[in-house]
């Protein structure tokens, strides 16, 4: 408030008042101090040993339920570490269904946790020689067990061990050399358009017609995981230089995945921050052509929007496969109630609705499934990824010399 | 106890991810990450060439040559000039009108300048693509009055308009606070002794209303700099700025790197910010007369040409804000009550009901998110304004080397949100080791730490003026008569500058409502999201649901607001 139509009198009555709410101020904000000094902190005795932090680590902070073992007649509790949208999306995930299936069947509490960044939060951890308060993780891509392993010398999983069904996951979706993954579903990253505006190109080389000038969003593959497997698609598509590790598909080898972006960003492409920047650009109408999931018709049939709008292409016939993979963590309080979560998350029943509420894939091929459901959720014909070997000690050059080329200014 | 917070709070945790610029893996120390961004253009552009000790004769012709590399960091600082000078320009405006006339809700417009402030960028991003996208407002109005419409999206004149947005009602704020303070009996002596208004106006207001002015230059300065969400949402990736790199490399756990970025933006905010405060300190102006200048009304009674002039052109200005702040709220109103099929609907905030009633423990529902936005921006208050008022009578002390305390108090504002986040993560939440025990701190505590700190220098930038023009005198005669240094702050010093600290109490609320970048790291409870959060979360295919939730956010802010200034009584300051 200003004093411009302020009565002196009013003025007046409120100057004590207001020396009154100083002081409570001052008090409050006194005890605040302290009390957040107290309340939040806590403390535990490391142990004797340095590095031990197996079986018998108390959890540490006051919003972890315990995990005690030694035998006590408590139920379990299994922390399951995951990303967000998996556990709470406002559509549709699978997080609330497995939990309620899984502890009905298990003696076994779930707890899901889902710190942002996800794996890296963990590698940090690790790292800090904190516990890690979970005992698996699910859903992460083959880069991010690619960051791990170079980050970390020990790693973060320990081998996936003898898993019921495991042998139903399809072939090309094993992506760990090492056998720690496990995979339990996949999805394709393809080009979403709204078919009433345009219709998309059949080929990469098809989006550098004047035709598709600004016609394409796509996400920054250095935050994005979309924007990072349309990035590894025009790599396998085009490769990466005469040197480089890869011979893109194209068998051209002068010619590279930068110069592909190159001539995509004359044309005007444009890269946003995260799928959610781009998704709704798309939606108002900015452009008319997407980097998004082959899934996407599902979601709009789902809200009932216009299928028109939203057409799905694979480039090349092609499109990047992202499976997600799950594994126990080093050091996990319930290794053993995991490696069942792990089977159960491959049963047969279980697959169909992961891949239905995950909208995605499965990733075995016994998967109970509605007959329909391939009529809206849509593969390609010749699905591309690239495995570990190949992206370890690549991907993240590949990311930061698109970086340099595209941003430099 | 202040300082000792802070250190603990603050400068270790961050000390301890910016010290990884200089860390070899073995432990040593090198300056190699350094000295390589230095050296790169791609940073630096033609600047890296003398860090590479090229001769300058050789530089500058292509420093000034017009296809000249700005490098990353030389555009991030390209794009926050323009922003600073664009909010300045929108902002002033502003102050004149709400300084000068009257009108009513003049008092209700002025506590909602601080709305933008809170505003999340995604929600930020979705009413800017509505109101100035292909299909947007603006274009529907230039199409109906028969112009060409306008491709601002993706651009950078997107970004420094979203800017705009964000800090020309800060500049407005502060400005606005400056004018309300200039004395009328010092224009009415100079009109007395001749003076035009022109001249009255040069010579006595403009002098007080400057440095007001600068300090809503400096931090708009110094918060563009550092911009980053609203860069890639409205802009796109070959925009580019520097935190998006600090970003990137945080994420990719390329900590030196991320380090040496965020030490070189922090050197540079801190730079501007210090030039700034030399500025203030060698031009000061305190006349706190009793007696504002007369507001003026807004309808004069009797219309003459030089009562019409200015009118017309806050007309004009009005129809720019309306464009440039209101259309963007109401285009974010708009989407959340419009449903798939372009109708009108309340099918997202039955969403919202419906999350709030069936949804999970696990998941984020609404009323929990209202409740820590609200329980955490009142502790981060309460925590920072000791810590800020203590702060500003250690910067009003007469010493060596004060100003440079002065600006390391204000660090928080300069740096990078995320290397923040990661550095309470790192020291508090994972715990740090002392004498065999391992001490951890909730993220929920972690949070109102985070907030506080980043509020705390708002309520030392309001409170530190008032202070320095203080009268020496009464303190003197206080400690003379026996009353201890504490009592002199509580009963003396405080209630003459409470208007600041009311002042700073609002920004620093707001700052913690509206903080996303530190909080979503360490919120890693499922009991500690808030508002901006849950907004996050929201966001699907459809902006509905997360857009409901943006409203809810600006009505509780908006209430907030309208409480926190009733409750402090007159402000000033910022």
């Amino acid at each position: 408030m200003t004093d411009d139509e302020t009565t002196a009198d009013r003025r007046d009555t409120a100057r004590p008042a207001r020396r009154h709410t100083r002081r409570q101020f001052l008090a409050v904000g006194g005890a605040a101090a302290g009390a957040v000094a107290l309340a939040g902190c806590s403390a535990e005795q490391t142990g004797d040993g340095t590095g031990d932090d197996g079986d018998g680590t108390d959890k540490n902070t006051g919003d972890d339920t315990d995990g005690e073992d030694n035998g006590t007649e408590e139920t379990p509790t299994l922390t399951v570490a995951t990303y967000e949208s998996f556990i709470d999306a406002p559509s549709v995930s699978p997080g609330e269904w497995l939990k309620d299936e899984f502890e009905s069947r298990f003696d076994a509490e779930l707890e899901w946790a889902t710190p942002d960044n996800g794996v890296n939060y963990y590698i940090e951890r690790e790292r800090s020689g904190a516990d890690l308060n979970a005992d698996l993780y699910v859903g992460f891509n083959t880069d991010d067990l690619v960051q791990i392993d170079e980050e970390l010398n020990d790693g973060l999983f320990a081998e996936s061990g003898d898993i019921a069904g495991l042998e139903a996951v399809r072939e090309g979706l094993r992506f760990d050399p090492f056998d720690r993954a496990v995979p339990f579903d996949t999805g394709y990253i393809s080009l979403v358009y709204n078919g009433t505006q345009t219709e998309a190109p059949e080929t990469f080389d098809g989006l550098l017609d004047d035709e598709h000038r600004g016609a394409l969003i796509a996400q920054n593959p250095g935050s994005s995981t979309t924007g990072r497997a349309f990035l590894l698609h025009t790599v396998h598509r085009f490769g990466d230089g005469a040197d480089g590790a890869i011979d893109g598909a194209d068998g051209d080898t002068a010619y590279d995945y930068l110069d592909y972006w190159a001539e995509l960003q004359d044309n005007d492409v444009r890269v946003l921050g995260s799928w959610d920047n781009t998704y709704s650009a798309w939606s108002e109408g900015e452009a008319p052509m997407v980097v998004s999931y082959s899934t996407d018709q599902v979601f709009a049939d789902m809200e009932g929007a216009d299928l028109g709008e939203h057409q799905i292409r694979f480039l090349n016939d092609q499109a990047y496969a992202n499976p997600e993979g799950m594994a126990v963590f080093n050091g996990a309080d319930h290794p053993d109630i995991a490696r069942e979560f792990m089977s159960f998350m491959l049963e047969p029943a279980v697959q169909g609705e992961i891949a239905e509420r995950n909208v995605a894939f499965p990733a075995t091929d016994t998967a109970d499934l509605p007959d329909d459901y391939a009529a809206l959720a849509q593969e390609p014909a010749d699905p591309v990824t690239f495995r570990y070997e190949e992206l370890q000690g690549s991907v993240s050059e590949w990311v930061s010399d698109w970086e340099r080329q595209f941003a430099g200014n | 106890m202040t300082s000792a917070l802070l250190v603990v709070a603050f400068y270790y945790p961050i000390g301890t991810v910016l010290v990884e610029a200089v860390i070899v893996v073995d432990g040593g120390v090198t300056l190699g990450v350094f000295a390589e961004i230095l050296r790169d253009p791609f940073y630096f552009g033609e600047l890296a060439r003398l860090f590479a000790k090229e001769s300058p004769f050789a530089v500058a012709p292509d420093i000034v040559s017009s296809d000249r590399r700005l490098g990353i960091i030389g555009f991030t600082a390209y794009q926050a000039v323009l922003s600073t000078i664009a909010s300045v320009a929108l902002g002033l405006p502003a102050a004149y009108l709400l300084a000068r006339f009257e009108f009513r809700g003049r008092q209700a417009l002025r506590s909602l300048t601080i709305v933008p402030f809170v505003l999340p960028s995604i929600m930020v991003a979705v009413g800017f693509v509505a109101t100035f996208g292909r299909n947007g407002t603006l274009n529907a109005v230039l199409g109906a009055v028969g112009l060409p419409p306008v491709e601002l999206m993706f651009t950078l004149e997107a970004i420094v308009i979203a800017h705009v947005f964000y800090n020309a009602p800060l500049v407005a704020r502060v400005t606005t606070a400056a004018w309300e303070s200039v004395d009328a009996s010092a224009v009415e002596t100079a009109r007395s002794l001749g003076a035009g208004p022109i001249r009255a106006f040069y010579d006595v207001v403009a002098p007080q209303v400057y440095p007001a002015v600068l300090t809503g230059a400096a931090l708009t300065f110094v918060f563009t700099f550092g911009t980053f969400p609203i860069v890639l949402a409205l802009g796109g990736f070959q925009l580019a700025t520097v935190e998006v790199f600090i970003y990137r490399f945080v994420r990719d756990l390329s900590y030196a790197e991320a380090a040496a970025l965020a030490i070189i933006e922090l050197v540079i905010s801190l730079g501007v910010l210090l030039a700034y405060l030399r500025y203030e300190a060698r031009n000061t102006v305190r006349s706190r007369g009793a007696r504002p200048l007369p507001r003026r009304s807004l309808f004069p009674s009797a219309p003459t040409a030089r009562e019409l002039l200015p009118r017309l052109g806050l007309a004009g200005y009005v129809v720019v804000a309306g464009l440039v702040f209101v259309a963007p709220i109401a285009s974010m109103v708009l989407a959340s009550v419009t449903g798939g099929d372009g109708g009108l609907t309340l099918d997202h905030y039955r969403f919202l009901v419906d999350r709030q009633r069936t949804g999970t423990a696990f998941q984020v529902r609404p009323w929990p998110a209202i409740r820590n936005s609200l329980t955490f921006a009142g502790a981060a208050t309460l925590l920072a304004l000791p810590m800020g008022v203590v702060v500003a009578v250690l910067t009003t002390r007469r010493y060596r080397g004060r100003k440079l305390v002065d600006a390391a108090a204000m660090a928080p504002l300069a740096v990078s949100g995320i290397i923040v986040g990661l550095g309470l993560l790192r020291g508090l939440v994972f715990g740090f080791e002392v004498w065999g025990w391992r001490i951890t701190v909730a993220g929920s505590v972690a949070i109102v730490v985070a907030h506080a700190v980043a509020g705390y220098p708002f309520v030392v930038r309001t409170v530190a003026p008032g202070l320095a023009g203080l009268d020496r005198s009464l303190i003197e005669s206080a400690r003379a008569l026996g009353a201890s240094r504490v009592r002199v702050i509580r009963d003396i010093e405080l209630p003459l500058v409470w208007p600041g600290v009311v002042a700073g109490a609002a920004f620093a609320f707001a700052i913690s409502i509206g903080e996303f970048t530190a909080t979503v790291v360490l919120a890693t409870g499922v009991d500690a999201y808030t508002m901006p959060v849950a907004i996050e979360r929201f966001i699907g295919r459809r902006l509905g649901p997360a857009t409901a939730m943006g409203v809810i956010l600006l009505i509780v802010t908006g209430l907030s607001f309208v409480v926190v200034e009733r409750l402090g009584g007159e402000s000033r300051g910022l």
